[in-house]
Protein backbone atom coordinates (compact mmCIF):
# COMPACT_ATOMS: atom_id res chain seq x y z
CA UNK A 1 0.00 0.00 0.00
CA UNK A 2 1.13 3.62 -1.02
CA UNK A 3 1.44 5.93 2.07
CA UNK A 4 2.90 8.86 -0.09
CA UNK A 5 2.50 9.72 -3.63
CA UNK A 6 4.64 12.33 -4.88
CA UNK A 7 3.41 13.25 -9.05
CA UNK A 8 4.39 15.84 -11.15
CA UNK A 9 5.49 17.85 -8.35
CA UNK A 10 6.96 21.52 -9.30
CA UNK A 11 7.48 24.22 -7.61
CA UNK A 12 8.63 28.12 -8.56
CA UNK A 13 9.52 30.80 -5.74
CA UNK A 14 8.75 34.67 -6.36
CA UNK A 15 12.10 36.48 -5.49
CA UNK A 16 11.43 38.72 -3.08
CA UNK A 17 13.02 41.64 -4.44
CA UNK A 18 13.43 41.27 -8.04
CA UNK A 19 10.03 39.42 -8.63
CA UNK A 20 12.04 37.16 -10.66
CA UNK A 21 10.57 33.59 -10.51
CA UNK A 22 13.15 31.06 -9.46
CA UNK A 23 12.14 27.49 -10.46
CA UNK A 24 12.90 25.17 -7.25
CA UNK A 25 11.34 22.15 -8.39
CA UNK A 26 11.02 21.35 -11.90
CA UNK A 27 9.31 17.46 -11.96
CA UNK A 28 9.65 14.97 -9.55
CA UNK A 29 7.43 11.90 -9.11
CA UNK A 30 7.94 9.27 -6.72
CA UNK A 31 6.09 7.18 -3.79
CA UNK A 32 6.98 5.71 -0.72
CA UNK A 33 5.15 2.42 0.76
CA UNK A 34 3.90 1.72 4.04
CA UNK A 35 6.68 0.60 6.29
CA UNK A 36 9.23 1.91 3.93
CA UNK A 37 12.37 3.78 4.58
CA UNK A 38 12.97 6.26 1.36
CA UNK A 39 15.73 8.92 1.32
CA UNK A 40 15.86 12.19 -0.86
CA UNK A 41 19.31 12.77 -1.58
CA UNK A 42 20.62 15.34 -3.54
CA UNK A 43 22.94 18.28 -3.58
CA UNK A 44 22.50 21.47 -1.32
CA UNK A 45 20.18 23.53 -2.27
CA UNK A 46 18.60 21.35 -4.60
CA UNK A 47 15.27 21.56 -3.32
CA UNK A 48 15.24 18.61 -0.83
CA UNK A 49 14.02 20.90 1.62
CA UNK A 50 11.33 21.92 -0.63
CA UNK A 51 10.11 18.80 -1.26
CA UNK A 52 9.86 18.11 2.10
CA UNK A 53 8.26 21.24 3.36
CA UNK A 54 5.47 20.90 0.77
CA UNK A 55 4.70 17.11 1.69
CA UNK A 56 4.60 19.13 5.41
CA UNK A 57 2.21 21.35 4.33
CA UNK A 58 4.21 23.57 5.67
CA UNK A 59 4.70 25.73 1.72
CA UNK A 60 2.30 25.34 -1.14
CA UNK A 61 2.92 23.81 -4.55
CA UNK A 62 3.17 24.82 -7.81
CA UNK A 63 1.55 21.68 -9.78
CA UNK A 64 0.93 18.58 -9.87
CA UNK A 65 -0.35 16.32 -6.77
CA UNK A 66 1.11 15.09 -3.31
CA UNK A 67 -1.22 12.51 -1.53
CA UNK A 68 -0.51 10.99 2.05
CA UNK A 69 -2.94 8.22 2.78
CA UNK A 70 -5.42 8.71 -0.17
CA UNK A 71 -5.84 12.14 0.51
CA UNK A 72 -4.52 15.28 -1.19
CA UNK A 73 -2.18 17.21 1.44
CA UNK A 74 -3.59 20.86 2.73
CA UNK A 75 -1.57 22.57 5.48
CA UNK A 76 0.15 20.64 8.18
CA UNK A 77 -1.30 17.77 9.78
CA UNK A 78 -0.35 15.03 12.29
CA UNK A 79 -0.27 12.42 10.01
CA UNK A 80 2.75 14.33 8.75
CA UNK A 81 5.28 13.78 11.87
CA UNK A 82 8.62 16.28 11.04
CA UNK A 83 11.66 15.49 12.51
CA UNK A 84 13.55 18.91 11.93
CA UNK A 85 17.35 19.70 11.88
CA UNK A 86 17.08 22.27 14.78
CA UNK A 87 15.18 19.27 16.29
CA UNK A 88 12.43 22.52 17.05
CA UNK A 89 12.06 20.99 20.22
CA UNK A 90 9.53 23.02 22.80
CA UNK A 91 12.28 24.35 25.39
CA UNK A 92 9.50 24.95 28.21
CA UNK A 93 8.90 21.44 28.26
CA UNK A 94 10.37 18.56 29.29
CA UNK A 95 11.07 15.75 27.28
CA UNK A 96 7.66 14.10 28.69
CA UNK A 97 6.21 17.06 27.79
CA UNK A 98 7.21 17.19 24.68
CA UNK A 99 6.68 13.49 23.40
CA UNK A 100 3.22 13.60 24.58
CA UNK A 101 2.17 17.04 22.95
CA UNK A 102 0.55 15.22 19.93
CA UNK A 103 -1.30 13.20 22.10
CA UNK A 104 -3.22 15.86 24.24
CA UNK A 105 -3.65 18.15 21.07
CA UNK A 106 -5.37 15.14 19.84
CA UNK A 107 -7.34 14.15 22.54
CA UNK A 108 -5.90 11.54 23.75
CA UNK A 109 -7.11 10.85 27.26
CA UNK A 110 -4.47 11.11 29.73
CA UNK A 111 -3.81 7.54 30.99
CA UNK A 112 -3.17 6.34 27.16
CA UNK A 113 -0.65 9.41 27.34
CA UNK A 114 1.50 8.48 29.69
CA UNK A 115 1.55 5.04 28.80
CA UNK A 116 2.61 5.97 25.14
CA UNK A 117 5.08 8.59 26.24
CA UNK A 118 6.88 6.18 28.59
CA UNK A 119 7.03 3.49 25.78
CA UNK A 120 8.13 6.20 22.75
CA UNK A 121 11.02 7.40 25.55
CA UNK A 122 12.60 4.06 26.35
CA UNK A 123 12.40 2.90 22.33
CA UNK A 124 14.61 6.43 21.61
CA UNK A 125 16.52 5.47 24.71
CA UNK A 126 15.25 8.78 26.81
CA UNK A 127 13.69 6.46 29.49
CA UNK A 128 14.64 7.91 33.04
CA UNK A 129 14.80 11.58 31.34
CA UNK A 130 12.00 12.32 31.37
CA UNK A 131 11.99 15.36 33.22
CA UNK A 132 14.51 16.84 31.96
CA UNK A 133 14.37 19.73 29.64
CA UNK A 134 15.66 20.06 25.55
CA UNK A 135 18.37 22.47 26.22
CA UNK A 136 19.75 19.67 29.38
CA UNK A 137 20.46 16.95 26.54
CA UNK A 138 22.82 16.45 24.25
CA UNK A 139 22.57 16.91 20.59
CA UNK A 140 21.77 13.42 20.01
CA UNK A 141 19.44 12.95 22.59
CA UNK A 142 17.59 15.65 21.67
CA UNK A 143 16.94 14.57 17.83
CA UNK A 144 15.87 11.16 19.62
CA UNK A 145 13.57 12.92 21.19
CA UNK A 146 12.42 15.13 18.27
CA UNK A 147 12.20 11.27 16.43
CA UNK A 148 9.68 9.84 19.82
CA UNK A 149 7.64 12.94 19.77
CA UNK A 150 6.76 11.85 16.34
CA UNK A 151 6.17 8.58 16.27
CA UNK A 152 4.37 8.74 19.46
CA UNK A 153 1.73 10.80 17.58
CA UNK A 154 1.64 7.33 15.12
CA UNK A 155 1.59 9.35 11.93
CA UNK A 156 1.01 8.15 8.65
CA UNK A 157 4.72 9.27 7.51
CA UNK A 158 7.54 10.53 9.42
CA UNK A 159 9.48 13.33 7.58
CA UNK A 160 12.99 13.62 8.74
CA UNK A 161 15.01 16.59 7.09
CA UNK A 162 18.78 16.35 7.57
CA UNK A 163 18.29 15.49 11.53
CA UNK A 164 22.00 14.51 11.99
CA UNK A 165 23.67 17.08 9.71
CA UNK A 166 24.62 19.42 12.96
CA UNK A 167 25.82 16.51 14.64
CA UNK A 168 29.53 15.60 14.86
CA UNK A 169 30.31 11.67 12.75
CA UNK A 170 31.23 10.10 16.02
CA UNK A 171 27.28 10.42 17.33
CA UNK A 172 26.05 10.48 13.72
CA UNK A 173 26.74 6.64 13.38
CA UNK A 174 25.02 6.07 16.81
CA UNK A 175 22.45 8.08 15.56
CA UNK A 176 21.99 6.39 12.36
CA UNK A 177 22.18 3.04 13.87
CA UNK A 178 19.80 3.97 16.34
CA UNK A 179 17.01 5.41 13.46
CA UNK A 180 17.61 1.80 11.49
CA UNK A 181 17.05 -0.18 15.42
CA UNK A 182 14.02 1.96 15.83
CA UNK A 183 12.64 1.68 11.95
CA UNK A 184 13.16 -2.23 12.35
CA UNK A 185 11.17 -2.84 15.32
CA UNK A 186 8.38 -0.56 14.35
CA UNK A 187 8.32 -0.50 10.73
CA UNK A 188 7.12 3.37 10.61
CA UNK A 189 7.02 5.01 6.99
CA UNK A 190 9.82 6.82 6.59
CA UNK A 191 10.84 10.22 4.34
CA UNK A 192 14.45 11.06 4.75
CA UNK A 193 15.84 14.02 3.85
CA UNK A 194 20.11 13.96 3.45
CA UNK A 195 22.82 14.97 1.48
CA UNK A 196 24.92 12.34 2.75
CA UNK A 197 25.31 9.41 0.21
CA UNK A 198 26.46 6.32 3.22
CA UNK A 199 24.03 7.78 5.53
CA UNK A 200 20.99 7.55 2.72
CA UNK A 201 22.35 3.91 1.67
CA UNK A 202 23.18 2.29 5.35
CA UNK A 203 19.34 4.10 6.19
CA UNK A 204 16.99 3.35 3.21
CA UNK A 205 14.87 0.54 1.64
CA UNK A 206 15.19 2.87 -1.78
CA UNK A 207 17.25 6.11 -2.11
CA UNK A 208 15.58 9.15 -4.61
CA UNK A 209 18.67 10.81 -6.50
CA UNK A 210 17.75 14.09 -7.60
CA UNK A 211 19.28 16.54 -9.81
CA UNK A 212 20.63 20.15 -9.32
CA UNK A 213 18.49 22.63 -9.37
CA UNK A 214 16.00 22.97 -10.40
CA UNK A 215 15.43 19.51 -9.51
CA UNK A 216 14.26 16.71 -10.98
CA UNK A 217 14.13 12.91 -10.51
CA UNK A 218 17.98 11.40 -11.73
CA UNK A 219 17.03 7.58 -10.65
CA UNK A 220 15.68 5.71 -7.70
CA UNK A 221 18.15 3.38 -6.35
CA UNK A 222 16.68 0.42 -4.53
CA UNK A 223 19.12 -0.92 -1.69
CA UNK A 224 20.04 -4.56 -1.91
CA UNK A 225 20.58 -4.86 2.27
CA UNK A 226 19.45 -7.32 4.57
CA UNK A 227 18.02 -6.03 7.93
CA UNK A 228 18.82 -5.55 10.43
CA UNK A 229 21.73 -3.48 9.53
CA UNK A 230 25.00 -2.49 11.63
CA UNK A 231 27.50 -0.07 10.34
CA UNK A 232 30.76 -2.36 10.99
CA UNK A 233 28.71 -5.15 8.64
CA UNK A 234 27.41 -2.83 6.11
CA UNK A 235 30.76 -1.16 5.77
CA UNK A 236 32.11 -4.72 5.19
CA UNK A 237 29.67 -5.71 2.36
CA UNK A 238 30.61 -5.65 -1.18
CA UNK A 239 27.09 -4.67 -2.12
CA UNK A 240 27.10 -1.45 0.15
CA UNK A 241 30.01 0.08 -1.57
CA UNK A 242 28.36 -0.68 -5.09
CA UNK A 243 24.97 0.85 -3.97
CA UNK A 244 27.02 4.07 -2.49
CA UNK A 245 29.26 4.10 -5.99
CA UNK A 246 26.17 4.08 -8.03
CA UNK A 247 24.50 6.65 -6.03
CA UNK A 248 27.64 9.03 -6.15
CA UNK A 249 27.94 8.49 -10.13
CA UNK A 250 24.25 9.73 -10.20
CA UNK A 251 24.96 12.86 -8.72
CA UNK A 252 27.93 13.48 -10.85
CA UNK A 253 25.76 13.18 -13.99
CA UNK A 254 25.35 16.93 -12.43
CA UNK A 255 29.01 17.68 -13.34
CA UNK A 256 27.85 18.28 -17.07
CA UNK A 257 24.91 20.46 -16.40
CA UNK A 258 25.46 22.58 -13.00
CA UNK A 259 28.14 21.60 -10.88
CA UNK A 260 27.09 21.80 -7.87
CA UNK A 261 28.95 18.86 -6.65
CA UNK A 262 31.32 20.62 -4.25
CA UNK A 263 28.23 20.13 -1.50
CA UNK A 264 28.14 16.37 -1.48
CA UNK A 265 30.55 14.29 0.45
CA UNK B 1 31.43 26.75 38.63
CA UNK B 2 34.87 26.70 39.04
CA UNK B 3 37.73 29.26 39.37
CA UNK B 4 39.53 29.64 36.67
CA UNK B 5 43.21 31.78 37.34
CA UNK B 6 43.84 33.89 34.71
CA UNK B 7 47.85 33.47 34.61
CA UNK B 8 48.84 30.24 33.48
CA UNK B 9 49.31 27.55 36.11
CA UNK B 10 52.80 26.33 36.88
CA UNK B 11 52.34 23.55 38.99
CA UNK B 12 51.22 20.20 37.54
CA UNK B 13 49.36 17.11 38.56
CA UNK B 14 48.38 18.61 42.07
CA UNK B 15 44.82 17.60 43.65
CA UNK B 16 42.79 21.14 43.76
CA UNK B 17 43.09 22.57 47.10
CA UNK B 18 39.86 23.95 48.83
CA UNK B 19 38.88 27.33 48.06
CA UNK B 20 40.76 30.10 49.98
CA UNK B 21 38.44 31.14 53.19
CA UNK B 22 37.98 34.59 51.37
CA UNK B 23 36.52 33.29 48.02
CA UNK B 24 34.06 31.22 50.01
CA UNK B 25 32.93 33.82 52.27
CA UNK B 26 32.73 36.29 48.31
CA UNK B 27 30.15 33.46 46.76
CA UNK B 28 28.10 33.84 49.57
CA UNK B 29 24.51 35.01 48.73
CA UNK B 30 24.20 37.81 51.72
CA UNK B 31 27.48 39.07 50.16
CA UNK B 32 26.93 38.86 46.82
CA UNK B 33 23.70 41.01 47.76
CA UNK B 34 25.31 43.44 49.96
CA UNK B 35 28.65 43.36 49.02
CA UNK B 36 28.92 46.10 46.52
CA UNK B 37 27.57 48.53 48.79
CA UNK B 38 30.41 47.93 50.89
CA UNK B 39 32.19 50.54 48.91
CA UNK B 40 29.49 52.99 47.89
CA UNK B 41 28.68 53.39 51.48
CA UNK B 42 32.30 54.01 52.93
CA UNK B 43 32.37 56.82 50.03
CA UNK B 44 29.38 58.18 51.14
CA UNK B 45 30.15 58.31 54.95
CA UNK B 46 33.87 59.14 53.95
CA UNK B 47 32.48 62.80 51.84
CA UNK B 48 30.28 63.52 54.42
CA UNK B 49 33.12 62.75 57.76
CA UNK B 50 35.16 65.40 55.54
CA UNK B 51 32.73 67.83 55.15
CA UNK B 52 33.13 68.80 51.33
CA UNK B 53 29.63 69.76 51.39
CA UNK B 54 27.60 72.01 54.36
CA UNK B 55 25.85 69.68 56.74
CA UNK B 56 22.23 71.42 55.50
CA UNK B 57 23.17 70.13 52.04
CA UNK B 58 24.72 66.42 52.68
CA UNK B 59 24.20 63.86 55.04
CA UNK B 60 26.30 60.92 56.11
CA UNK B 61 24.75 57.26 56.67
CA UNK B 62 24.34 57.74 60.20
CA UNK B 63 22.32 60.65 60.47
CA UNK B 64 20.11 58.74 57.43
CA UNK B 65 20.10 55.68 59.54
CA UNK B 66 19.14 57.76 62.82
CA UNK B 67 15.76 59.13 60.22
CA UNK B 68 15.01 56.23 59.67
CA UNK B 69 14.35 54.79 63.25
CA UNK B 70 12.52 58.17 63.78
CA UNK B 71 10.06 57.19 60.98
CA UNK B 72 9.58 53.71 61.67
CA UNK B 73 9.17 54.43 64.99
CA UNK B 74 6.50 56.94 64.11
CA UNK B 75 4.80 55.14 61.75
CA UNK B 76 4.99 57.72 58.86
CA UNK B 77 7.33 55.75 56.72
CA UNK B 78 5.40 52.00 57.00
CA UNK B 79 2.34 54.15 56.29
CA UNK B 80 3.91 56.07 52.72
CA UNK B 81 5.53 52.84 52.11
CA UNK B 82 2.59 51.08 51.91
CA UNK B 83 0.65 53.81 50.29
CA UNK B 84 3.01 54.24 47.27
CA UNK B 85 3.28 50.04 46.97
CA UNK B 86 -0.50 49.82 47.08
CA UNK B 87 -0.70 52.19 44.06
CA UNK B 88 2.64 50.53 42.53
CA UNK B 89 -0.03 47.11 42.71
CA UNK B 90 -2.44 48.74 41.18
CA UNK B 91 -0.71 50.28 38.60
CA UNK B 92 1.13 46.75 37.20
CA UNK B 93 -2.01 45.44 37.80
CA UNK B 94 -3.92 47.13 35.08
CA UNK B 95 -1.45 47.87 33.22
CA UNK B 96 -0.10 43.59 32.85
CA UNK B 97 -4.33 43.21 32.53
CA UNK B 98 -4.50 45.31 29.62
CA UNK B 99 -0.68 45.51 28.14
CA UNK B 100 -0.30 41.67 27.91
CA UNK B 101 -3.66 40.99 25.71
CA UNK B 102 -3.29 44.15 24.11
CA UNK B 103 0.41 43.12 22.87
CA UNK B 104 -0.50 39.91 22.16
CA UNK B 105 -3.63 41.18 19.85
CA UNK B 106 -1.67 43.62 18.26
CA UNK B 107 1.21 41.05 17.78
CA UNK B 108 -1.10 38.20 16.60
CA UNK B 109 -3.59 40.06 14.55
CA UNK B 110 -1.27 41.91 11.29
CA UNK B 111 -4.48 44.32 10.26
CA UNK B 112 -4.87 45.42 14.01
CA UNK B 113 -1.20 46.23 13.99
CA UNK B 114 -1.01 47.97 10.91
CA UNK B 115 -3.97 50.14 12.27
CA UNK B 116 -2.38 50.28 15.65
CA UNK B 117 1.57 50.98 15.30
CA UNK B 118 1.23 54.32 14.47
CA UNK B 119 -0.84 54.70 17.53
CA UNK B 120 0.71 53.32 19.46
CA UNK B 121 4.50 55.17 18.29
CA UNK B 122 2.49 58.15 18.81
CA UNK B 123 1.79 57.46 22.07
CA UNK B 124 4.59 56.07 23.56
CA UNK B 125 6.32 59.47 22.65
CA UNK B 126 4.32 61.07 24.92
CA UNK B 127 6.25 60.92 28.70
CA UNK B 128 4.30 59.62 31.29
CA UNK B 129 4.84 62.57 33.23
CA UNK B 130 3.16 64.79 30.79
CA UNK B 131 0.02 62.82 31.10
CA UNK B 132 -0.13 64.86 34.76
CA UNK B 133 -1.38 67.91 34.09
CA UNK B 134 -4.78 66.83 32.25
CA UNK B 135 -4.95 64.07 34.63
CA UNK B 136 -5.14 66.26 37.48
CA UNK B 137 -7.83 67.75 36.03
CA UNK B 138 -10.14 65.50 35.00
CA UNK B 139 -9.33 62.94 38.01
CA UNK B 140 -8.60 65.51 40.84
CA UNK B 141 -5.44 64.61 43.10
CA UNK B 142 -6.59 61.06 43.58
CA UNK B 143 -5.07 57.38 43.51
CA UNK B 144 -7.07 57.32 39.63
CA UNK B 145 -4.24 59.76 38.47
CA UNK B 146 -1.21 58.16 40.18
CA UNK B 147 -2.91 54.45 38.65
CA UNK B 148 -3.07 56.27 35.27
CA UNK B 149 -0.03 57.57 34.62
CA UNK B 150 1.94 54.33 35.84
CA UNK B 151 -0.90 52.01 33.47
CA UNK B 152 0.58 54.15 30.30
CA UNK B 153 3.75 53.88 31.63
CA UNK B 154 4.11 50.28 31.54
CA UNK B 155 1.46 49.19 28.77
CA UNK B 156 3.76 50.76 26.16
CA UNK B 157 6.69 48.72 26.45
CA UNK B 158 4.90 46.14 27.53
CA UNK B 159 3.47 45.72 24.12
CA UNK B 160 6.15 46.26 21.93
CA UNK B 161 7.80 43.53 23.81
CA UNK B 162 5.35 42.02 23.37
CA UNK B 163 5.09 42.24 19.72
CA UNK B 164 9.08 41.31 19.81
CA UNK B 165 8.96 38.20 21.39
CA UNK B 166 6.22 37.06 18.93
CA UNK B 167 8.33 37.82 16.06
CA UNK B 168 11.19 36.01 17.82
CA UNK B 169 9.15 33.09 18.25
CA UNK B 170 11.40 30.28 15.81
CA UNK B 171 9.18 29.42 12.64
CA UNK B 172 10.12 25.56 13.56
CA UNK B 173 8.51 25.77 16.87
CA UNK B 174 5.20 26.75 15.64
CA UNK B 175 5.58 24.08 12.39
CA UNK B 176 6.32 21.44 14.65
CA UNK B 177 3.39 21.92 16.95
CA UNK B 178 1.13 22.14 13.46
CA UNK B 179 2.11 18.87 11.94
CA UNK B 180 1.49 17.51 15.98
CA UNK B 181 -2.24 18.22 15.35
CA UNK B 182 -2.22 21.54 16.85
CA UNK B 183 -5.28 24.23 15.89
CA UNK B 184 -3.91 28.07 15.59
CA UNK B 185 -5.65 28.51 19.04
CA UNK B 186 -3.12 25.89 20.78
CA UNK B 187 -0.58 26.98 18.90
CA UNK B 188 -0.94 30.55 20.01
CA UNK B 189 -1.57 29.15 24.03
CA UNK B 190 1.10 26.09 23.89
CA UNK B 191 4.00 28.00 21.18
CA UNK B 192 3.25 31.32 21.17
CA UNK B 193 2.63 32.71 23.95
CA UNK B 194 5.55 30.76 26.43
CA UNK B 195 7.53 31.40 23.50
CA UNK B 196 7.61 34.49 23.50
CA UNK B 197 8.38 34.70 26.76
CA UNK B 198 11.86 35.83 27.16
CA UNK B 199 11.18 39.44 25.35
CA UNK B 200 7.69 39.44 27.46
CA UNK B 201 9.34 39.11 30.57
CA UNK B 202 12.33 41.90 29.70
CA UNK B 203 9.14 44.04 28.81
CA UNK B 204 7.43 43.07 32.51
CA UNK B 205 10.96 44.56 33.54
CA UNK B 206 11.26 47.51 32.01
CA UNK B 207 7.87 48.32 32.19
CA UNK B 208 8.12 47.88 36.14
CA UNK B 209 11.23 50.02 36.58
CA UNK B 210 9.47 53.15 34.66
CA UNK B 211 6.25 52.64 36.56
CA UNK B 212 8.43 52.34 39.47
CA UNK B 213 10.22 56.06 38.43
CA UNK B 214 6.61 57.48 37.13
CA UNK B 215 5.13 56.59 40.85
CA UNK B 216 7.53 58.59 42.86
CA UNK B 217 7.38 61.74 39.94
CA UNK B 218 3.65 60.97 40.19
CA UNK B 219 4.22 61.34 44.42
CA UNK B 220 5.78 64.36 44.26
CA UNK B 221 3.31 66.24 42.00
CA UNK B 222 0.16 64.77 42.99
CA UNK B 223 1.10 63.84 46.13
CA UNK B 224 -0.80 63.60 49.49
CA UNK B 225 1.31 60.77 50.87
CA UNK B 226 3.56 58.12 49.84
CA UNK B 227 7.36 58.11 49.40
CA UNK B 228 7.90 59.98 46.89
CA UNK B 229 5.82 62.74 48.33
CA UNK B 230 7.51 62.61 52.18
CA UNK B 231 10.98 63.89 50.14
CA UNK B 232 9.27 66.25 48.67
CA UNK B 233 8.00 67.56 51.93
CA UNK B 234 11.29 66.89 53.80
CA UNK B 235 12.85 69.51 51.24
CA UNK B 236 9.84 72.28 51.86
CA UNK B 237 10.78 72.03 55.66
CA UNK B 238 14.74 71.59 54.92
CA UNK B 239 14.86 67.75 56.58
CA UNK B 240 17.84 66.48 53.82
CA UNK B 241 18.69 63.39 56.08
CA UNK B 242 14.84 62.65 55.21
CA UNK B 243 15.67 63.10 51.09
CA UNK B 244 18.34 61.38 51.76
CA UNK B 245 16.78 58.04 53.60
CA UNK B 246 13.90 58.38 50.83
CA UNK B 247 16.28 58.34 47.93
CA UNK B 248 17.90 55.02 49.74
CA UNK B 249 14.49 53.34 50.38
CA UNK B 250 13.67 53.70 46.24
CA UNK B 251 16.63 52.03 45.26
CA UNK B 252 16.36 49.38 48.46
CA UNK B 253 12.80 48.51 47.47
CA UNK B 254 13.56 48.09 43.91
CA UNK B 255 16.25 45.39 44.74
CA UNK B 256 14.09 43.97 46.98
CA UNK B 257 11.11 43.49 43.93
CA UNK B 258 13.61 42.62 41.71
CA UNK B 259 15.15 39.92 44.16
CA UNK B 260 11.82 38.41 45.59
CA UNK B 261 9.50 38.74 42.24
CA UNK B 262 11.00 39.30 39.02
CA UNK B 263 14.59 37.37 39.46
CA UNK B 264 12.83 34.22 40.66
CA UNK B 265 9.97 34.33 38.35
CA UNK B 266 12.20 34.30 35.48
CA UNK B 267 14.44 31.54 37.16
CA UNK B 268 11.67 29.50 37.16
CA UNK B 269 10.67 30.12 33.39
CA UNK B 270 12.81 31.02 30.95
CA UNK B 271 16.13 30.83 32.67
CA UNK B 272 15.04 26.89 33.63
CA UNK B 273 14.16 26.27 30.36
CA UNK B 274 17.37 27.18 28.68
CA UNK B 275 16.10 30.62 26.52
CA UNK B 276 18.52 33.41 27.99
CA UNK B 277 22.02 32.76 29.45
CA UNK B 278 21.85 33.51 33.01
CA UNK B 279 22.88 36.66 34.53
CA UNK B 280 25.11 34.82 37.61
CA UNK B 281 26.47 31.50 36.83
CA UNK B 282 25.90 29.39 39.79
CA UNK B 283 29.07 28.81 42.06
N1 LIG C 1 11.18 30.73 0.57
C1 LIG C 1 11.98 30.74 -0.53
N2 LIG C 1 11.96 31.79 -1.39
C2 LIG C 1 12.76 31.80 -2.47
N3 LIG C 1 13.60 30.82 -2.82
C3 LIG C 1 13.67 29.75 -2.00
C4 LIG C 1 12.87 29.65 -0.82
N4 LIG C 1 13.13 28.47 -0.21
C5 LIG C 1 14.07 27.87 -0.97
N5 LIG C 1 14.38 28.62 -2.06
C6 LIG C 1 15.34 28.26 -3.11
O1 LIG C 1 15.00 26.99 -3.62
C7 LIG C 1 16.15 26.20 -3.79
C8 LIG C 1 16.02 24.90 -3.02
O2 LIG C 1 16.13 25.14 -1.64
P1 LIG C 1 16.02 23.98 -0.56
O3 LIG C 1 14.76 23.23 -0.79
O4 LIG C 1 16.22 24.56 0.77
O5 LIG C 1 17.27 23.06 -0.96
P2 LIG C 1 17.99 21.90 -0.13
O6 LIG C 1 17.16 21.54 1.04
O7 LIG C 1 18.13 20.78 -1.12
O8 LIG C 1 19.33 22.41 0.27
C9 LIG C 1 17.34 27.02 -3.34
O9 LIG C 1 17.99 27.52 -4.46
C10 LIG C 1 16.74 28.13 -2.52
O10 LIG C 1 17.47 29.30 -2.71
MG1 LIG D 1 17.68 21.57 3.14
Amino acid sequence: MTALEISGLRKTYTDDYSGEEVTAIDEVSFGVEKGEFVSVLGPSGCGKTTVLNIVAGFVDLSGGTVVVDGRPVAGPGPDRGVVFQSHALFPWKTAYGNVVFGLRMRGVPRTERDERAREYLDLVGLGGFEHRYPHELSGGMQQRLGVARVLANEPAVMLMDEPFASIDAQTRRKLQEDLTRIFESRRPTVFFVTHDVDEAVFLSDRVVVLSGRPSRVRDIVEVPLSRPRRWDEALALPAFRATANRVNELLAGDEDDAGHLDAVS
Amino acid sequence: MTTVSAKPVRTTARPPRPAPLWRRLVRTGTFRTLGPFVPVIALWWLVAALEVFPESFFVGPPEVVDKLGELLEKGILPGYLSDSLTRLGYGVGFGLLIGLPLGYAVAMLPRLRRFCWPILLFFQAIADIAWLPIVIVWFGFSLTSVTFVLVYTIVFPLMLSVVAGVEQVPRELIRAARSLGAGRWRVFLEVIVPGALPSVAGGIRTGLGYGWRALVAAEIIVGTSGVGFMMFDARRVGDISQVFLGMAVLGALWYALDALILAPFERATVERWGMVRRLEADG
